[in-house]
């Protein structure tokens, strides 16, 4: 697995590159420190799928940028993982652009 | 039926015997009415007769005690002797003279009359009622009187005393004995009976107090013949009337008649509403038990169908740790019991039987013939016999004594589920469908004769062998000779244009064909048993199998090969598979306590599937029966946790579970003919 951020102002975006599931879960959850960013961007074009160990760490951020009235976008969301997030009913509650 | 007709017996039995007892009864109560009847005509009568003979007498002695009066006051002498000369000469027994203080003062009996040491007889002191009356011709009361014939006061004789007034005071009075009196009477009274009728045809009879016959109704009369009391025949009554024994009688026969007629009509009556009431009751049972017979019968019938379909085998999958092949097979039976059957079993070590038959007929006759051919069959089968021997010899032995002429059609092949290779016969079945990759086609061969039809019979066998995802299927001409309401057939081409349509369909197929032919009936009612079969040959399975360590670098490891063991599925699929896949994993590094786990994977080839079989050694946990998340909270109410396995159980199909030696072994698969 592969992680980048990269910082612009207050925006800080996150790029994920490979399987999230229950072996690589503990390396993502590593690699998703906001600091005092007010938006973090998660681009998860290059993950081809992820499984619910993905998702916690998903649900995770979210309520934690929502805590300090931050933002947590995921961009460029895959069929296959657009499919496991529409099952658990996780595309209507994280914000997907 | 011997049971109904004793019901039958017992019913008209007791109804005649209610018949008979309401019209005992009905008898036996005019008879007590008409007895009650004829007796209180009886004392009416005789009260009528008393009155009419007692005043007769009274009238005629009043008469005789004027014809004295007159005499004496013309002069006749009235002492004793005169007086007692008076009495023989108007056959009377006494005759006497009253003065108007009531003393007897001239008399044909001295006794009454004032002697040395006795007073005369006196009406007004003595010490009688009827003589007190007397009395009344004194003060003026009556001008006559006459007294019931009785005990005299005077001297204890019987008497009847009759009294007329006397002109100068007192009174005449005439007394009269038994024998007196009944000698008058006789002359003038007692015939005026004879006339009398009571009842119809009873009447009344008077004699001496002796017995003589003095007067009878009847004709010819027994007049001064002996009288016998009436016996049972009659209802009567005896009683003296002035001396005279009266009867009055009346026939039981003629106080009958009413009785008889009442009881006559209303039996009549009776037995009209009777044999009504019967023919009603009759009716009504008829249809009950008609009805019961029916339930009964439509009750054996479900019965023998129950019976029938619990000798099929009906577990599926039938064999479940089978790769090599798998069946599905089904009997949609028709109302009325037919004989399909549908049957598969091993023979031999890698050979399966499956056989379709259709006996002959309907109903339990067919059903018991068709348990008869599938066990006979299925006995010489499984001695290991080839399959030409095992219908030679079913035929033979269903032929021997089969007067109904019963026969049974059926396609049997013994498959090998190692090669592929299937053996088949066919006693004048319908010919089976065949599907070689996605083309289907009828299996056609000359069949050979049915079984049962015809003896001596050596029956051939064909063969044909099947490549891996082929299939077999077979029927009975229940599915093709459904009718649709113009009456025509559902027919062999709609039946292989429905199969190639589907052919990516495994065991659901039946269901298909099953529903298009009832589409095709189009609410008419299915007209014959429905049996279907169908072996699909999925040969050696590709199985990737491995042991992994119940830690991360495990499940690393077993990913790794997961990715490349699904290289051929398409992408979308084989994402599914993986997040499925690890959601397993996750439970049983995380939960299950497990020191080791196992992961295959299976594939499958038309219809294209994969099937991953996960063994793991730690504590039971069955993913199914876990409860569902609830997907609809908002964010801040979700948990992260129990996501996994609905996430299997939303993408994979089949999931089974099952705890066996110490090992969870969950199963998924899942088709994806349909995403090529």
């Amino acid at each position: 697995m592969e992680i980048k951020t990269k910082s612009e102002g207050s925006t800080l975006t996150i790029s994920v590159s490979g399987r999230v599931d229950t072996v690589t879960a503990p390396e993502l959850e590593a690699g998703l420190k906001f600091g005092d960013a007010k938006c973090v961007v998660l681009d998860i074009a290059e993950v081809p799928y992820m499984s619910s160990a993905g998702l916690r760490l998903l649900l995770t951020s979210h309520k934690a940028m929502l805590a300090k009235g931050g933002e947590f976008k995921i961009v460029n969301v895959q069929p296959s993982v657009s499919e496991v997030l529409s099952i658990t009913g996780f595309a209507d509650i994280l914000n997907i652009a | 039926m011997t049971a109904r007709r004793s019901l039958n017996v017992k019913v008209a039995v007791s109804v005649l015997v209610a018949f008979a007892a309401s019209m005992a009864f009905s008898w036996f109560l005019h008879n007590s009415l008409s007895e009650r009847d004829a007796y209180a005509l009886i004392d009416r009568t005789f009260a009528n007769a008393r009155a009419e003979l007692t005043d007769c007498i009274n009238e005629r002695l009043v008469v005789q005690c004027m014809e004295a009066r007159e005499r004496l006051e013309d002069g006749h002498p009235d002492d004793t002797a005169s007086l007692q000369a008076l009495a023989r000469e108007l056959r009377v027994s006494e005759v006497s003279i009253v003065d108007d203080k009531g003393d007897i003062v001239r008399s044909s009996v001295p006794g009454y009359l004032a002697g040395p040491g006795r007073k005369a007889f006196n009406f007004a002191a003595a010490d009688d009622k009827d003589a007190n009356k007397m009395m009344g011709l004194i003060d003026g009361r009556y001008t006559e009187y006459c007294q019931p014939y009785r005990s005299n006061a005077a001297n204890g004789n019987w008497r009847k005393f009759v009294g007329v007034w006397r002109r100068e005071g007192g009174f005449f009075e005439i007394g009269l004995d038994g024998k007196a009196l009944q000698s008058l009477a006789r002359s003038t009274c007692v015939d005026r009976f004879r006339n009398w009728r009571v009842g119809g045809s009873g009447g009344i009879v008077v004699t001496t107090p002796t017995g003589l016959v003095l007067s009878d109704y009847e004709e010819p009369n027994r007049e001064g013949t002996q009288f016998h009391e009436p016996g049972g025949s009659f209802y009567w009554k005896r009683g003296d009337i002035e001396t005279f024994p009266v009867y009055v009688m009346i026939p039981k026969m003629s106080a009958a008649v009413q009785r008889d007629v009442l009881v006559g009509a209303t039996a009549l009556l009776n037995g009209a509403a009777l044999v009504f009431v019967a023919l009603l009751v009759g009716f009504v049972i008829a249809a009950f038990v008609r009805r019961q017979i029916r339930e009964q019968e439509a009750k054996e019938l479900a019965m023998a169908k129950d019976i029938q379909l619990s000798a099929l085998p009906n577990v599926f999958p039938p064999f479940p740790d089978e790769t090599r092949f798998d069946i599905m097979a089904s009997m949609a039976t028709a109302k009325e019991v037919g004989g399909d059957f549908y049957d598969f079993y091993f023979t031999a070590q890698g050979r399966v039987l499956v056989i379709v038959a259709d006996v002959s007929g309907k109903g339990v006759p067919a059903a018991m013939f068709m348990m008869h051919a599938k066990t006979l069959i299925k006995s010489a089968a499984q001695t290991g016999k080839p399959l030409a021997q095992v219908f030679t010899e079913a035929n033979e032995a269903l032929c021997e004594g089969n007067s109904s002429c019963t026969f049974v059609t059926a396609w049997a092949g013994e498959f090998n589920v190692n090669t592929g290779h299937l053996t088949f016969v066919n006693a004048g079945h319908n010919p089976p469908v065949v599907r070689r990759g996605s083309h289907c086609e009828y299996l056609k061969t000359r069949p050979s004769p049915a079984l049962g039809a015809m003896e001596g019979v050596t029956y051939r066998v064909d063969d044909i062998t099947l490549e891996p995802g082929d299939a077999i299927y077979l029927y009975t001409d229940g599915i093709v000779e459904q009718p649709d309401p113009s009456g025509e057939l559902y027919g062999e081409d709609r039946l292989l244009g429905l199969l190639s349509r589907n052919v990516r369909q495994r065991g659901e197929i039946l269901k298909t064909v099953l529903a298009d032919v009832h589409r095709h009936a189009a609410g008419a009612e299915q007209a014959d048993d429905c049996t279907q079969l169908v072996l699909r040959y999925r040969g050696e399975p590709d199985v990737v199998e491995h042991e992994y360590a119940p830690t991360l670098e495990g499940v690393a490891k077993a990913v790794d090969d997961l990715t490349a063991a699904l290289e051929p599925v398409p992408e979308r699929v084989r994402a599914q598979l993986l997040v499925a896949a690890d959601e397993i994993f996750a439970n049983i590094v995380h939960y299950s306590g497990a020191t080791r786990w196992s992961l295959s994977v299976e594939h499958d080839h038309h219809p294209d599937g994969v099937r991953l079989v996960i063994t793991d050694d730690g504590k039971p946990f069955d993913p199914l029966a876990q409860r569902d998340p609830d997907t609809t909270l908002a964010a801040e109410d979700r948990a992260a946790g129990g996501l996994g396995i609905f996430i299997v159980k939303k993408t994979m199909s089949p999931v089974t579970y099952k705890r066996r030696n110490g090992l969870n072994i969950l199963k998924m698969g899942r088709d994806y003919g349909d995403q090529d």
